[in-house]
């Protein structure tokens, strides 16, 4: 772009700023995923009915509720800019970094508002109260940030093919289950009350899957972006 | 050339799988001892499995570096390939079909999972430079998840294993299969080595000449 002198993180942040316009416009993205775990919570609740499984079934629900929630809406950030062919003028003005870490952060949006509805309904419904808040808070947000990371990309590859939703959780379920595995433990573990040291090498695990996946495809990116 | 070595081979590996005397130790076997004689097939299966995927890794990268469409199609070959050899096992000895504690076999059948992504994201393409780009991107994604399966979930979980692990390497690092049963079963993971690359190079072939007609017409 010789005209326009615009920084990297200016860049970023109007991508950025153009998904939230856009998306609150329709609010197309935002509604699917916050209805998504609504009704899915509301399934698990109605299913258990009064019976109480124990720590490790409640932290697998609680991840299952998220990751299927997030299937169901993450994949718009692209799909939406296929049907509208507006992604030729997204790609005149940002390079393609840029485009994808932009996207990276509003689907981390997407997922933090689903999050900020989604757990006090869990506690309060499923009456389960994570007794080590702090571990909880950040499994979770490790969690998330692997999410949005490594799903974006496979929304990138997803909305040039012809099955979109159906292809977008086949493809992605195999790359998130290291992430489901770690995640589901540490949860476990701020469910039961263990310290930092108790989810040790979970959270090592999960905080190196997310620097390596966002790495990825950062890398990768420009071959899926140009085409 | 490949091919008349492997016949003989195979064959051999066959029969000795049958004479020889059951590789596992009958003190510490959990049932029928002559069911273990399977060691000489499916461990060089589950190999082959593995090493297609990365096979398939390398020829992507290959492919992302170069856009020459020859990589694609090996990658494809590849990819192919790696499902056809990897299979589920569930030994009778078990008493069960199916144990999620088994850490090799969740490993094997997420690497099914992922093969299954892969061809219905190159079926649902219809354009060949995007298909063949993003096919490999997905590729490389998928092996570095996998990666992290492999080496770090077994930390996580020091969950039991119901396969036997001091089969070829007993506690002290030393080998502990007898000398001939040694040779028969590196001979077998030799063979469908063997067997996978010459499997490999027909299916490569073979799709070098549709790529041929399709351009002809």
């Amino acid at each position: 772009m010789p005209t326009v002198s615009v920084s990297w993180a200016g860049k970023i942040t109007t991508v950025f700023r153009k998904e939230m316009l856009s998306e609150f416009r329709t609010r197309y993205a935002f509604n699917a995923i916050i209805m998504f775990s609504l009704v899915t919570l509301t399934v698990v609740s109605f299913s258990l009915g009064i019976n109480r499984p124990g720590p490790e079934v409640m932290a697998a629900l609680f991840w299952i509720i998220l990751f299927f929630a997030a299937a169901s809406g993450l994949a718009q950030v692209f799909v939406k800019e296929e049907e509208s062919h507006t992604a030729g003028f997204l790609r005149l003005y940002a390079p393609a970094t840029a485009v994808l870490i932009g996207k990276i952060i509003f689907n981390l949006f997407l997922l933090i508002c689903m999050t900020v509805l989604l757990v006090p309904l869990y506690i309060i419904l499923l009456d389960t109260i994570p007794q080590n808040f702090i571990l909880f808070t950040i499994g979770l947000l490790l969690g998330i940030i692997g999410l949005a990371g490594s799903t974006t990309i496979i929304a990138a590859i997803v909305s040039r093919a012809s099955i979109k939703g159906a292809l977008f959780a086949v493809l992605s379920f195999p790359v998130l289950l290291p992430l489901l595995v770690a995640a589901i433990e540490i949860t476990l573990v701020s469910f039961t009350g263990g310290d930092f040291a108790a989810a040790g090498s979970a959270l090592q695990l999960l905080l190196a899957y997310d620097v390596v996946m966002l790495t990825l495809s950062i890398m990768l990116f420009d071959f899926v972006w140009q085409l | 050339m490949l091919k008349l070595l492997i016949f003989p081979a195979m064959a051999l590996v066959i029969v000795m799988a049958f004479v020889l005397p059951s590789p596992m130790n009958p003190q510490i076997s959990l049932g029928p001892v002559d069911a273990y004689r399977i060691f000489y097939f499916h461990v060089p299966a589950a190999w082959v499995a593995a090493l297609s995927f990365v096979v398939g890794m390398f020829q992507s990268i290959s492919y992302l570096r170069t856009k020459d469409a020859d990589y694609d199609r090996k990658a494809l070959a590849a990819n192919r390939l790696g499902i056809v050899f990897a299979t589920i096992f569930a030994k009778m000895t078990w008493g069960e079909f199916w144990n999620w504690s088994e850490i090799r076999e969740v490993s094997l059948f997420i690497l099914l999972l992922i093969y299954g992504g892969y061809f219905a994201l190159r079926s649902a393409l219809n354009d060949d430079d995007v298909r063949a780009s993003f096919s490999a991107v997905m590729t490389i994604i998928f092996t570095v998840s996998a990666l992290f399966l492999i080496f770090v979930l077994p930390r996580i979980y020091p969950a039991f294993s119901q396969h036997p692990s001091d089969t070829i390497v007993d506690n002290q690092g030393k080998m502990s299969l007898s000398p001939m049963v040694a040779i028969v079963f590196g001979l077998s993971m030799v063979t469908y080595t063997a067997l996978y690359f010459w499997l490999y190079d027909i299916t490569i072939r073979v799709d070098r000449y549709i790529y041929k007609l399709k351009s002809e017409r």
